[in-house]
């Protein structure tokens, strides 16, 4: 299954995350997510961005934090409401919102 | 092209929930997309009318008549509406009133769906 999870929060999504075995798995960070792709806690970047998944950070939600495009980890690729719509309906079957 | 439906399980006028599934719907739409969204619990109440649109404030009815304006199907669930005192008369023209039936059958006949939870 092609499973896209929106991740939306920075706290109390991470344990729910490691209990999904999915073929295919997008992470998509939106609102609060976004710092998964942007903060560093004691010089370590968030436990999500090792998952096996495709990442993905909404751009205008980065904007609004104060983020750029460099401030970005590297697995992760930003893209703005447009190209998300696209990755829904071109990308994945089932979508979940956490 | 598809159809996608999003359920809004969200909180009041100011929930980010609320606002990102304002955004999407539009994006969707504006992509070609049919999009159908259902309110439920604490989100019906952005379906009263006569909101003032404040400056840098979360809004909720200027979107959501855009949204319709757009061809957006959109739907709330008049228990939850009655249950905070909202009667249709008070309710933005062009929002449906229904059950939860709606939204289900929305699902089934939709190619994705994101169901945005409570808070």
């Amino acid at each position: 299954m092609k499973l896209a999870v929106f991740v939306s929060d920075y706290r109390n999504t991470v344990d729910t995350l490691e209990r999904l075995d999915v073929e295919d798995l997008g992470i998509v960070f939106v609102q609060n997510g976004v710092n998964h792709a942007a903060v560093k806690e004691n010089g370590e970047p968030s436990p999500l961005l090792q998952k096996k998944a495709r990442l993905y950070a909404l751009s205008e939600d980065l904007q609004t934090r104060g983020f750029t495009e460099a401030d970005v980890d590297g697995r992760v690729k930003v893209i703005d409401m447009g190209e998300l719509v696209d990755i829904i309906f071109n990308d994945y079957e089932k979508l979940a919102w956490l | 092209m598809g159809t996608l439906t999003i359920g809004c399980f969200s909180s009041f006028i100011g929930s980010m929930n609320l606002d990102f599934a304002f955004k999407l719907a539009s994006a969707a739409a504006d992509k070609g997309h049919k999009v159908n969204i259902w309110f439920s619990g604490n989100a019906t109440t952005v379906t009263k009318k006569g909101q003032k649109h404040l400056k840098d404030y979360s809004h909720g009815e200027t979107p959501l008549r855009e949204l319709i304006e757009k061809g957006v199907e959109v739907c709330t669930c008049e228990a939850c509406n009655l249950a905070r005192g909202i009667q249709k008369p008070d309710a933005v023209e062009g929002v449906q009133w229904n059950a939860m039936q709606w939204y289900l059958a929305k699902i089934y006949g939709s190619d994705r769906v994101l169901h945005i939870g409570g808070e």
